[in-house]
C-alpha cells in the first residue's frame, strides 16, 4: 500500500488546477528572481568596492590634486587614466606624523601599433623594495621578484584568458619585455593590468613614446600607525601638501557607493511593490481556493479534522508553491545575474564576484521572501475557512 | 441505557435580522443501538437537529449528552475528536473528496486521528468490499455512479468504528433498488454492530424501516 498522509492530499489538491498552481509558482519565482538579481548586483558592487579597498592594504591613497576620481576609476573600475606628480612628494608625505609605511606606483597605458605589439593595456610600475600591494600576490604566483625586462600579467588579462602566450617577448614602449606569468585573482582593478618593476621606467621614458617624465609617479599608498584616524591624517596631508588629494580607505569608491545607494532604493521600491502584488495575488487565489473547497473543508471537519489539520493541509500547499517558486526564482536569478553581469559595465570594471557564503545568504533571503509572501497571502483565507462551523462550510456556495 | 439525551435544545438562525427557530426547545432520549428515523418537510429543522447531535453546528441553548457527556461544552479540538471517534456522518449529497480515490477517502478519518495507514488500508478494503464496491478501490468519485459514491461514503462513516451513525437523507437521489440495498445495509449494521442509527428521510416507506419514528415540524418533534 502506498503512503497516505497530509502531503499526499496537498499534492493532489495542487494538481487539480495545474495552470493556477503554475501561475502562482511562476509569480513567486519572478519575485524571488528579481530579488536575487537585485541583491546579487548590490552586494557584488558594494562588496567589490570594499574588498578592493581592503586588499590594497593601505589606509591612505595620495594622488595628484584633481586626480581623485581618476585614481578611483583606475583602481576600482580598471579604467585607463594618466595622472602624475613628482616623486619628491613621497618624502614630504613620509614626514607627516602618523605615516608608518609608504609605497608608490606609476601608471601607463600602452597604445596599440605606435610603440607596442600588445593590445592597449594598463601598465603598473611599482617599487619592489617598498611595495606591500603587489608583492604578496607576486610571491604566491611567481615566488620571486621581477627582474628588469620582465612583466607579470593580471588575472583578467588576455594572458590568463588564453588569448596571448606566456614566456614570449613583447614590445612595450619600444622595449622588450618577457611576460613571465599571471598573478592570482585579487578581485581589484589590478587584475586587468600588466606589472613591472619601476626600474624599467627610465628605458620607457627614453623611448619617447610615453607621456611620462623622469621622476613622475601616479600614486602613493600609505599605511598609518595603529589607532590613528585615516580621515584626520588625510586632511593633514592635504593641508601640508597642496599638490595632492587624499582618499582614505573608507572614502574609496564613495561616489560609486552613493550611486549604489540610489540603485538600492530603486530595487527596494521595486521589490516591495512586487512583493505586495505577489501577496495580493496569493491572497486572491487562496481566497478563491478556500471558497471552492469550503464544502470539502466542511466534510473533513465533519469527519474529525481539527482546525489545525485544515491549516496544515492548506499550509502544505502554500509551502510546496513557495519552495517550487523560490527554487526556480533562485536558479533563474543566479543565472540572470551571471549572464547580465557581463553587460553591466560597473560589474565588469569592479571585478566584483560573490563568495559562496554571499551566494548562500542571498539564496536564503530569496527563499525566506518567497515563503513570507506565500504565507502572508494565504494566512487570511485559511484562517477564515478553518473558523467556519462545519455545517456552514458544507452549505456555503 | 441511554446513548443520547437531548435537553431543551434550540437553534435560532438570524436571517435579515429575523430570528428563525430551526429547532425549538426539543428534548429527546435515544437508547444505545436504537434505529431512529426522522421525517418532516423541508425546512422543518431535521438537518439542523442531527447536525447539533453530530457536533457540526453549535446549539443556541440546551444540552446534548452523549454517554453522559455534554458535547456542547467541548472545545473545538475535543469536538473534532468526538466527531472523529464517536460519530459517522452520511450526508444528503455526494460527500467524497474529488481528488482522492475511494480508498483514500476511507483513509481520511484515520489521517485526522493519527491512525497507521497500513492498518487502515486493510480495513478500507474490507469495508469497501462489505458495501459492494471492493472493485473500485482506486476509482475517483467522478468515476463512480451516485449509488457507488453513497456506498463509499457509508464505508467511510464506519472507518473509525463509531457508535453513532447520523445519516441525512442518505438515499435521497438514488433509484429504488439501490435505496433498498442501502437500507438493508443500515439494518444489518444496526443489528450486527449494535450501532445507534439516526437517519433523516422524506420517504415515509423508508422511515418504516426504523423501529422508532419521529416527525419534525417547525422545529418541534413528535413521536409517531
Amino acid at each position: 500500500m502506498d503512503k497516505f498522509n497530509f502531503l499526499t492530499v496537498a499534492i493532489k489538491n495542487l494538481r487539480r488546477k495545474t495552470f493556477r498552481t503554475g501561475a502562482l509558482v511562476f509569480s513567486i519565482a519572478l519575485l524571488v528572481c528579481l530579488m536575487i538579481f537585485a541583491l546579487s548586483f548590490v552586494v557584488s558592487v558594494s562588496s567589490g568596492i570594499k574588498k578592493t579597498s581592503d586588499r590594497f592594504g593601505a589606509d591612505l591613497l595620495v594622488v595628484p590634486v584633481g586626480a581623485r576620481s581618476n585614481a578611483e576609476e583606475f583602481l576600482l573600475e580598471s579604467k585607463e587614466a594618466s595622472f602624475y606628480m613628482p616623486k619628491s612628494i613621497i618624502d614630504r608625505v613620509r614626514k607627516i606624523e602618523g605615516i608608518e609605511e609608504l609605497t608608490y606606483q606609476t601608471y601607463l597605458t600602452t597604445i596599440s601599433g605606435l610603440c607596442c605589439d600588445i593590445a592597449p593595456t594598463r601598465i603598473i610600475a611599482f617599487n619592489q623594495g617598498s611595495d606591500f600591494i603587489v608583492n604578496p600576490w607576486l610571491q604566491k604566483s611567481l615566488g620571486r621578484k621581477l627582474k628588469k625586462g620582465e612583466a607579470i600579467a593580471g588575472y583578467e588579462t588576455d594572458y590568463n584568458l588564453g588569448f596571448e602566450l606566456l614566456d614570449v617577448e613583447k614590445t612595450i614602449f619600444n622595449n622588450k619585455f618577457k611576460i613571465v606569468g599571471v598573478l592570482d585573482k585579487t578581485g581589484t582593478g589590478l587584475d586587468n593590468a600588466l606589472f613591472m618593476d619601476e626600474e624599467n621606467l627610465n628605458d620607457i621614458i627614453a623611448s619617447g613614446k610615453s607621456p611620462l617624465k623622469t621622476g613622475d609617479i601616479s600614486i602613493i599608498f600609505a599605511k598609518l600607525k595603529k589607532g590613528l584616524d585615516p580621515y584626520l591624517v588625510g586632511k593633514k596631508v592635504e593641508a601640508d601638501i597642496v599638490e595632492v588629494d587624499v582618499v582614505s580607505r573608507r572614502e574609496m569608491g564613495g561616489s560609486l557607493l552613493n550611486a549604489l545607494k540610489d540603485i538600492n532604493k530603486i530595487f527596494l521600491v521595486s521589490i516591495s511593490m512586487a512583493s505586495i502584488l505577489a501577496v495580493f495575488l496569493v491572497w486572491a487565489i487562496f481566497s478563491a481556493i478556500a471558497n471552492e473547497r469550503s464544502k470539502e473543508v466542511g466534510i473533513m471537519r465533519a469527519i474529525g479534522a481539527k482546525e489545525s489539520h485544515i491549516v496544515r493541509l492548506f499550509m502544505l500547499e502554500v509551502f510546496i508553491i513557495a519552495i517550487m517558486g523560490s527554487i526556480i526564482g533562485i536558479a533563474t536569478g543566479v543565472s540572470l545575474s551571471a549572464s547580465l553581469s557581463r553587460s553591466f559595465n560597473i560589474l565588469k570594471d569592479i571585478s566584483a564576484s560573490l563568495s559562496l557564503i554571499q551566494h548562500t545568504v542571498i539564496a536564503i533571503a530569496g527563499l525566506l521572501v518567497g515563503f513570507a509572501v506565500c504565507v502572508a497571502g494565504a494566512m487570511m483565507p485559511v484562517n477564515r475557512i478553518k473558523k467556519l462551523e462545519p455545517l456552514l462550510a458544507i452549505k456555503k456556495e | 441505557m441511554q446513548h443520547i439525551e437531548i435537553e431543551d435544545l434550540s437553534k435560532i438562525y438570524t436571517v435579515d435580522k429575523l430570528a428563525i427557530n430551526a429547532v425549538d426547545h426539543v428534548s429527546l432520549k435515544i437508547g444505545k443501538g436504537e434505529f431512529v428515523s426522522i421525517v418532516g418537510h423541508s425546512g422543518s429543522g431535521k438537518t439542523t437537529f442531527i447536525s447539533m447531535i453530530g457536533g457540526i453546528i453549535k446549539p443556541s441553548s440546551g444540552r446534548i449528552l452523549v454517554e453522559g457527556n455534554d458535547i456542547c461544552l467541548l472545545n473545538d479540538d475535543a469536538l473534532s475528536e468526538y466527531r472523529n471517534r464517536k460519530v459517522g456522518f452520511m450526508f444528503q449529497f455526494a460527500s467524497l473528496l474529488p481528488v482522492l480515490t475511494a480508498r483514500e477517502n476511507l483513509l481520511l478519518p484515520g489521517l485526522f486521528n493519527g491512525a497507521k495507514t497500513s492498518n487502515d488500508g486493510k480495513k478500507a478494503v474490507e469495508y469497501l468490499e462489505m458495501v459492494g464496491v471492493g472493485d473500485k478501490l482506486n476509482a475517483y468519485p467522478s468515476q463512480l455512479s451516485g449509488g457507488q459514491q453513497r456506498r463509499v461514503a457509508i464505508a467511510r462513516a464506519l472507518m473509525n468504528d463509531p457508535e453513532l451513525i447520523l445519516a441525512d437523507e442518505p438515499t435521497g437521489d438514488l433509484d429504488e433498488e439501490t435505496e433498498g440495498e442501502i437500507m438493508n445495509l443500515f439494518e444489518k449494521l444496526n443489528q450486527e454492530k449494535k450501532l445507534t442509527f439516526i437517519f433523516i428521510t422524506h420517504n415515509l416507506e423508508l422511515a418504516r424501516h426504523a423501529k422508532r419514528q419521529i416527525r419534525m415540524t417547525n422545529g418541534l418533534i413528535k413521536e409517531i
